[in-house]
């Protein structure tokens, strides 16, 4: 298997490689007139308010920590995935009880409320 | 060796004859191993960048035309010099970077962003035998991937140093992130269906032949194919779930302070991952290169045709969702119903099982493999129905007790006018 | 010099080299995205171990869901670049660092020292370091990794235990919500109270009325100067 990654390996460096020659050849061809207007920040054409940090919801942090579970919770699945063709009649009896903690988890999350964007 | 075969292996025979003609110049080894290596790697990323050109145009024609208008017809006879004349404005344009903008963090993202949409070109398989790498994780590397792009994202949106791009890069990420758990739960009843995370693997399972039963797995578990294009769909920004380039809200979104080839990067991950959701719905879904009687990579070209051409058609007639309403979507709608489906196709693969030697073995009912498609197929079809009956039934009392809120507060509003005429 | 153990090298340099950048930046994001290079590098230890399964779910799991969730909670602090990253316990710190890594080196490297009679150290790594030390997986260990976990008689019940930690942690994951929700209302509400409490104090009507008085009081300065003249 270390063999077969070689070629992601070789993969990234070739993508690096044409994004950095098409980099390159954009920079040798663009026009450089930097101006003090160029260099403001994007406000819809009007002055910049305050600086640029921006008080975000605790929303955004909640969904992420959801993903992180649920996210994990399939990387425990995926071998399990694998090997479900030889895996015996009672074995799926564990798996659907993993599944169905998962499943209680987010039915307990809606419950709670904690899933709305507002 | 026929004529019909050599057009069938036409992919195989250059690709074997380029590796002798290294090996006997460098002589077998290492180096000539990664001189072919880089060639074919460099190959697929160019072929990419090509097809972006044309994927770029046929969108931007396709969707014209049903929005009732023609499209790019300047440049070239039926505009079809449009991508070059694209290009050649994306090398040429300046490039204004904000001032205080975090040179690395800046200019670093969009290069992240490209290089990860091209690296999942690296496992799919293109024709039998032409592939990059059969890695035995095929689906998980995919996935893997996909998702290790979101930090590049971040990075865009922070180092441009302005509010709306950090604000659109944090919406962006919600958005992603979410819809990242539904793909994940539903390429595992492929998974399990073809006992390998290996894509060539799950191909081989659906065509007729050495262990496979031609049947593709839309047909057995259609309701994977539909919440996996979903939230491939959502996963690359595209109509309707394109609240991140949104023009009339957060302007472009965290991508507004880039300019120029830095933004052609950007727009190319984004068609790049478009197009290879595109292949890995068809190799996952519809048997990939499998077919009758054209070559291969005839059959999978006219796939992913057919499935972009579906994702076209999708952007160019659905409206944009509202955030809120694209989270509850997700996590309240796609979500339960893909663990609840991966549940049952669990039981039922189980109890109803295709090969009467594990069935002897295991426990379970042997059934041809034909019956079994079609019991998962209506169980699928089944959880599908169920969940639109509990989201309509939802729908409709949301509508009800949408109509007396907005009675309450009219009648609210006039109280409070009144109390300000009186005054 | 093999080719493998060149890698780990490189590969080592790059993980050491960014953890040690992670605790020296001055800037917090900037320290999230060298985690984010380390945590590359782990996974390309992963590949070194022949154990593709997990490199690709360290870059789905860590590099995916993790980082975000660090710099989210980044995010959520307000000094991201001016912050002043001293620590005045340092002397402590170091003396505990040295401490641990003395202790490590004497249990996991070629070091023994022998107290009371006793001998600590003097590890047996059961490999030889020239030659290729790191075995190849078998085939279908990602399958034979899927058995055992469901089996009883194997990782059945870590498995479970597992599913049981991610609903704990989703509980205090959303108690932490309501807390940091509760606290973001009523932040809201206050801002929003002071705006009332504005809207109370505004005359709208008064404020106009001096602004028509001193335009009559111009229009007729001006007609008693036009008069004058």
């Amino acid at each position: 298997m270390r063999t077969d990654f070689a070629f992601v390996a070789v993969m990234m460096l070739a993508a690096v490689l044409l994004m950095g020659v098409a980099l390159l050849g954009a920079a040798l061809l663009r026009p450089k007139k930097p101006s003090k207007a160029k260099l403001e920040t994007y406000e819809c054409g009007m002055e910049t308010v305050g600086d640029a940090w921006v008080q975000f919801r605790v929303q955004y942090y909640i969904f992420a920590l959801i993903f992180v579970l649920f996210d994990v919770g399939g990387v425990f699945l995926f071998p399990f995935a694998v090997a479900y063709n030889s895996l015996p009649l009672y074995a799926i009896v564990m798996v659907c009880l993993f599944v169905l903690t998962l499943l209680g988890s987010l039915l307990y999350a809606w419950r709670k409320g904690v899933l709305q964007w507002d | 060796m026929t004529v019909f075969e050599v057009i069938n292996n036409i992919l195989k025979i250059a690709g074997d004859a380029f590796a002798g003609l290294i090996t006997s110049i460098l002589g077998a080894g290492g180096l000539a191993d990664f001189v072919v290596m880089l060639v074919a790697a460099l190959i697929i990323c160019a072929l990419c960048a090509v097809a972006f050109m044309g994927l770029t145009y046929a969108e931007r024609k396709i969707v014209a035309r049903i929005q009732d208008r023609i499209g790019p017809n300047q440049a070239g006879p039926y505009g079809v010099l449009q991508p070059i004349a694209d290009g050649i404005k994306m090398f040429t344009k300046e490039d204004t970077t904000p001032a205080e903008a975090d040179r690395w963090v800046y200019n670093l993202a969009p290069l992240v962003i490209a290089v990860f949409a091209l690296l999942t070109y690296a496992v799919i398989p293109f024709a039998p035998g032409v592939v990059g790498t059969n890695l035995n994780i095929g689906v998980f590397y995919v996935i893997a991937v996909g998702s290790g792009s979101t930090v590049a994202i971040l990075m865009a949106g922070w180092g441009s140093n302005n509010k709306y791009s950090l604000l659109g890069a944090f919406r962006t990420v919600a958005q992603l992130v979410g819809y990242e758990v539904p793909m994940l739960l539903n390429v595992l009843p492929v998974v399990m269906l073809s006992g390998s995370m290996s894509l060539v693997d799950i191909i081989e399972r659906q065509t007729l032949g050495n262990g496979g039963n031609g049947i593709p797995f839309i047909l057995v578990v259609p309701l994977s194919a539909l919440i996996f294009l979903i939230s491939g769909i959502a996963e690359t920004g595209r109509s309707p779930f394109d609240l991140l380039e949104a023009e009339s809200e957060i302007v472009a979104g965290f991508h507004v302070e880039y300019s120029g080839m830095k933004f052609a990067l950007f727009f190319l991950g984004e068609y790049v991952n478009a197009l290879a959701v595109s292949i890995m719905f068809t190799v996952l879904f519809m048997g990939g290169y499998a077919g009758p009687i054209l070559p291969p990579y005839v059959w999978l070209l006219l796939k992913v045709a057919a499935v972009f051409t579906i994702l076209m058609w999708l952007r160019g007639t659905l409206p944009r969702v509202r955030v809120d309403q694209l989270m509850s979507f997700n996590w309240k709608f796609l979500v339960p119903m893909s663990i609840v489906n991966v549940i049952l196709i669990m039981i039922i693969g189980k109890v109803f099982v295709a090969d009467p030697v594990t069935a002897q073995v295991n426990g379970g009912i042997a059934v041809p493999p034909l019956v079994q498609a079609m019991i998962l197929f209506t169980s699928n079809v089944i959880v599908l129905l169920i969940g639109l009956l509990m989201v309509s039934r939802q729908a409709r009392q949301l509508r009800l007790t949408e109509a007396e809120d907005l009675d309450r507060r009219a009648a609210h509003n006039k109280a409070a006018a009144a109390k300000v005429v009186a005054q | 010099m093999t080719l493998q153990q060149i890698l780990f090298i490189v590969i080592s340099l790059v993980v050491l080299g960014s953890a040690f950048l992670v605790v020296t930046t001055r800037n917090l994001f900037h320290a999230a995205l060298f985690l984010v290079v380390s945590f590359f590098g782990v996974a390309g230890f992963y590949v070194l171990l022949d154990a593709g399964f997990f490199a690709a779910a360290q870059v789905l799991v860590y590099i995916g869901a993790i980082s975000i969730l660090f710099i989210f909670a980044v995010m959520l602090t307000r000094d991201v670049i001016t912050a002043q990253r001293g620590n005045s316990q340092w002397q402590a710190a170091a003396f505990v660092g040295a401490f641990l890594f003395l202790l490590m080196a004497i249990l996991l490297g070629p070091f023994s020292i022998t107290i009371r009679g006793h001998q600590f150290g003097n590890a047996n790594w059961p490999f030889d370091m020239a030659g290729d030390a790191i075995k190849a997986a078998p085939s279908n260990f990602v399958g034979t990794m899927g058995s055992g976990l469901v089996s009883m008689d194997q990782y059945g019940v870590p498995f479970l235990l597992a599913g049981v930690l991610l609903l704990v942690a989703m509980v205090g994951a959303i108690w932490v919500a309501r807390e940091l929700r509760g606290r973001e209302a009523e932040k809201a509400a206050a801002e929003t109270a002071i705006d009332d409490a504005d809207m109370d104090m505004n005359q709208p009507v008064q404020e106009t009325l001096p602004l028509v008085d001193t335009n009559e009081a111009h229009e007729s300065h001006d007609a008693a100067a036009v008069e004058k003249h």
